[in-house]
This record gives structure tokens, sequence and C-alpha cells, in this order.
């Protein structure tokens, strides 16, 4: 089941610009693994637990697999063969804003090795670049 | 463990300020601020690849020249830019050699458990640990032997062999790592796409007011 939101303030949103770097959730903080966007971007609520099903299913439920980020905002769209106007269109789906740096998944208690391939398969799924990125600095 | 005499060079900053400190990174210096022992903290920058080098090789004390006085340096706080790569600031605080202080220690764990074999998976529960020690014998990291760790061991702080003069900070009983057989993760029920919607707070506050307005 894709995320979303349990409660909203409002239903729907403007889009926005999404600028800069982020400050906030830019290092690995709960496993020892991570992937890091390298580019600002939206991800949808499907693409978030596409992720999260790749990096479960190659782990065989060993180990954790923490997301870290979370669908606040809703998209609308119009319905097909629509004409222009008569309002805005009704929530479609949820997405996050990503900017540069954002860890997007983390992998703990598993082997290296496991925990890259394992992050390599969800970076596939991701709609931005992404890298590796380990908890401690060298 | 660490600590030879690395001398660092420094320069004093002249002005304060992102773009002075933005055009000194461009120029391949790092701004820092050097405080403590009661002395009035001075601003200074010093050469990335000099910092960046000892930082690399985990050195935690640094010796400063500062216009033309050397003065030994503890590495505080390093900040890092978005992606964590670069270094943008560093803190330093002065030090005497013969004093005591509390550093964060990284806790490196050493062999696979015994009970990795039966099933058991390792996990770091803590990263690092507080210490109080002499400013010269400031460990690199604290070495953890797991190779004996069955499935159900659980291992603590106060059980973590410190070199010799250091003292532990972090509560003694504080889970570091253990050996444990991973629960299966349950899996979430599968739902109908676009039958759920979340709850709206701003429509229920305007109910609510319009509800009073009736009233």
């Amino acid at each position: 089941m894709a995320l979303m939101p349990k409660r909203v303030k409002w239903r729907k949103y403007q889009r926005g610009r999404n600028r800069g770097n982020a400050t906030r959730g830019n290092y690995v903080a709960f496993g020892d693994y991570g992937i890091q966007s390298l580019e600002n971007g939206r991800i949808d609520g499907r693409q978030i637990e596409a992720g999260r099903v790749a990096a479960t299913h190659f782990l065989h439920r060993v180990g954790k697999v923490f997301i870290r980020i979370f669908p606040h905002r809703s998209v609308s769209a119009k319905p097909l063969e629509t004409r222009m106007g008569k309002g805005k269109g009704e929530p479609d789906h949820w997405e996050a804003k990503i900017k540069p740096g954002t860890i997007l998944y983390e992998v703990g208690g598993v082997p290296e090795d496991i925990a890259k391939r394992a992050l390599l398969r969800v970076a596939h799924k991701m709609p931005v670049r992404c890298r590796l990125v380990t908890r401690h600095r060298s | 463990m660490t600590e030879e005499a690395i001398v660092l060079k420094a320069e004093r900053k002249q002005q304060a300020g992102t773009r002075v400190s933005r055009k000194l990174r461009l120029a391949g210096r790092v701004p820092a601020i050097i405080y403590g022992h009661q002395q009035e903290p001075e601003s200074v920058h010093l050469d990335y690849h000099d910092l960046a080098l000892e930082l690399q090789h985990h050195h935690r004390l640094l010796a400063v020249e500062l216009a033309g006085q050397r003065q030994q340096v503890l590495v505080k706080e390093v900040q890092y830019d978005h992606l964590g790569d670069k270094i943008i600031h560093v803190d330093l605080a002065r030090v005497r050699l013969d004093e005591r202080v509390e550093v964060t220690v990284a806790l490196e764990l050493k062999g696979t458990p015994a009970g990795a074999a039966e099933g058991g998976v390792l996990e770091q529960l803590l990263g690092e640990i507080e210490l109080e020690c002499l400013v010269t014998s400031i460990p690199e990291s604290i070495r953890v032997p797991v190779a004996a760790m069955q499935v159900g061991d659980l291992l603590t702080a106060g059980q973590l062999v410190l070199p010799e003069g250091a003292k532990l900070i972090t509560d003694p009983e504080t889970p570091v790592v253990s050996v444990s057989v991973m629960a299966a993760e349950e899996v979430a029920e599968e739902a109908v796409e676009g039958e759920a919607e979340p709850e709206v707070i701003a429509r229920k506050a305007e109910e609510d007011e319009s509800a009073k307005t009736e009233d």
C-alpha cells in the first residue's frame, strides 16, 4: 500500500519550487548504510513502496530497512477526457519533495556487501540519482 | 593510539559573514573558531588540505600556529556540506596537554559472532560512547570483540574494555551490541488504491465554525 498521511491540514497543495540542499535528514542516523539523493526531485508513495519492497525481498526479511522520507504533499490531477477549467483536479497521489543530500533509505543489521546490493536495487527504483553512504565517515 | 605534534598554520579572519567565508572556501581555506580557557574566541581560517588530512587520520589533538604563537587545540565539532563530503567549518577548543577532556569515541566491532551460524544477526545499537580521558591519550576507536557472542547475548557499555586512565561517561547499562534472531517484518495489508483519503483538519475547523453560527 502506498504511503500517505493520516491527517492533513489541506487536501490540495500548490506545486511550488524545490530548490536548495538538504540541511536536515542528510546523514545516516539509524542503520549502517544508506542511499543519498544527489538531485532534487519528487518521489511519490508508490515509488517509496517499490523501494521498500525491493530491499525487504532482497534481504529476505533479515536486518532492518528504514525509510527516511514520507509523502506529505498531495498532487492533484484532472480525470481523462475532461475539458479544462471547472477548478483544480482532485488529489491523485502523494509525494515527498527531495533535495540533494537527503537520505532516502537506510539498512542495518546486515553485512556490508549485502546492504550495498540491497540498496543498489532500491536506487534503481528511485526517480533521482543516488549514491551509497555509510554511517561512519572515512 | 594518537597524537603527534601536527602544526596547522592559521590566519585571523579579518571580516565576518557568509560571503567572506564562501570566498575563503573557494580559495582552499576552512573557516574555524578557536575558543576556551577563558580567553576571547578567535575567528580564523586554516588550509583545507592539511585539515582534511588530519581529520582523515582521526587526529583530535592539533597544534595550531596563529600569529607566531603555537597552541594546542582539540577538534570539538566539524561541519560538513549537505552531502557530507566537504568540511565547511571547524570548532577548536584550547586545551592543555595535562587536561582531562570529555570526548565521543566510535565503537568498532571485531569478528563474526558465534551465534551467526545459528541464524543470529549482529545488531549494533550504539555507534559511539562518551569517555573522559587525558587529552594526549584519546583513543581513535574502541574495539569491541564480538566473536564469542551467542544468540540472545547483549553487551552493554559497562562491559567494554576501555584504555587505561579512561572513564566511561555513557550510562554503563546502555546496550551496545546484541545478537538476536530477527523477527519477520509484518507485511502491510493491501488496500484498494484511491479508496482512503486523509482526514482534513482545516475542514473540521470550518464545520465547527459553521455549527457555532447555526446555534
